[in-house]
């Protein structure tokens, strides 16, 4: 049971079902770790010596993906309605979750969620293949299957339908270097009609604090085709992590500060030139690990006040979630209660 | 004559710089003016995660 949910929260992120799996208490961010800072070079060391130990003493600087994703952790999540959602871990490789959502704005539904763990380990709590899917009342499907091919390299497959109709599928395939990740996607590829979409990320640490890197986005389709080209900086210290990305379509800049063992703060900007548009929100996360208890609370430009506080109700298997959010621009109101079992 | 004349023409430039940095400040609709105003707003956020963060809720309350 433990290596099932410790293996299906990995890197990507996790699927929709297993709402409520974040825990209280953590006192270290999982994934959150300071850069080995390298030692004072020994003063009878030649150059060529000490630029090699400087260069293999590089951390590798994870997925692009993951460069804002520290900081947006700490904003709460929007939730409308009731939701209930039951775990039940079958075995150590297997677990079933069923989610039932009741809204008053949208449509009600039943999803019915399997994750499926192997029995190859490659870290601590990395357990390979993974294989999570979800369907829904009306027959939608979503489903990925993530697989560590070698040591370096990861690959993942997903597949997204409506009813019977494939909407989404891609896949991709991830290599982690010594001091290097690069990535390439294939995103809807469609060779009798001669469209799809390429994404390739690397990411390069330039010091053990500083990692640069870029996106490129193609996109082809009959009569059309393009590309994005975007750039990302992050730095991380002991205790904070700033990133930007920069490109022709907006840029995106995130700070993360870790202030104390319970109480985290997050920043971020968000300006897209194509929609004319830009925000800054400021975000919040404390953690009271006493009282079982995780308190997410958010603000931002739009005049968009949101919170979110999530309970361990134990010795119950039982998790509790509130949820609420006021646009005062727009007047109005969104609140939602969860319960997780399991 | 002719000093009245300029520090007229200072004056209402001035107050032409005024006006239109005021209604720059107000336009909610302007993308430039809402990018400053949310990068300001960020730089403020930064600063305040930095410097005003650092309480500690499991610290003793004091005696009263």
């Amino acid at each position: 049971m433990g290596s099932v949910l410790a293996a299906s929260s990995p890197s990507p992120p996790p699927p929709p079902s297993a709402a409520g799996s974040a825990s209280p208490g953590v006192t270290m961010p999982p994934g959150f770790g300071m850069p080995p800072v390298p030692p004072a070079a020994p003063p009878t060391g030649s150059g060529a010596g000490k630029e090699q130990r400087a260069e293999s003493l590089l951390p590798n600087p994870g997925a692009f993906d993951e460069c804002h994703r520290k900081c947006k952790e700490v904003f709460p999540m929007q939730m409308e309605g009731v939701r209930l959602v039951v775990n039940k871990g079958l075995s150590n490789h297997f677990q079933v979750n069923h989610s039932l959502l009741l809204s008053t704005t949208g449509d009600s539904s039943y999803r019915f969620g399997a994750t499926f763990v192997g029995s190859k380990q490659t870290g601590p709590a990395e357990f390979f293949p993974v294989m999570v899917g979800d369907m829904d009342n009306s027959g939608s499907l979503n489903s990925q299957i993530i697989h560590q091919i070698s040591s370096r390299i990861r690959s993942k497959v997903a597949f997204q339908t409506q009813q019977q109709k494939f909407v989404n599928w891609q896949g991709d395939a991830e290599f982690r270097g010594e001091d290097f990740t690069a990535m390439v996607t294939f995103g809807n590829p469609d060779v009798l009609a001669g469209s799809g979409i390429i994404i390739t990320h690397y990411l390069q640490s330039i010091t053990p604090s500083l990692a640069l890197g870029g996106e490129l986005v193609y996109h082809r389709r009959p009569g059309e085709e393009g590309s994005v080209l975007s750039l990302v900086g992050r730095y991380t210290a002991s205790d904070f992590i700033a990133t930007l990305t920069l490109g022709s379509a907006g840029a995106h800049a995130s700070y993360y500060h870790k202030a104390n063992e319970q109480l985290q703060v997050g920043v971020e900007f968000e300006a897209s030139s194509r929609m004319q548009d830009s925000s800054a929100s400021f975000g919040y996360q404390l953690d009271v690990p006493k009282a079982n208890l995780q308190f997410k609370g958010s603000v931002d430009s739009n005049w968009v006040v949101g919170a979110t506080l999530e309970k361990k109700l134990l010795p119950l298997p039982l998790s509790l979630v509130l949820c609420a959010f006021l646009n005062h621009q727009k007047n109005k109101f969104q609140c939602g209660f969860g319960i997780t079992i399991g | 004559m002719s000093e009245s004349n300029v520090k007229k023409g200072s004056l209402s430039r001035a107050t032409e710089w005024i006006s239109s940095i005021y209604r720059f400040a107000t336009d909610r609709n302007d993308f430039r003016r809402n990018l400053v105003v949310n990068l300001g707003l960020f730089a403020t956020g930064v600063w305040v995660a930095r410097n005003l963060s650092d309480f500690d809720l499991m610290s003793p309350q004091p005696v009263t």
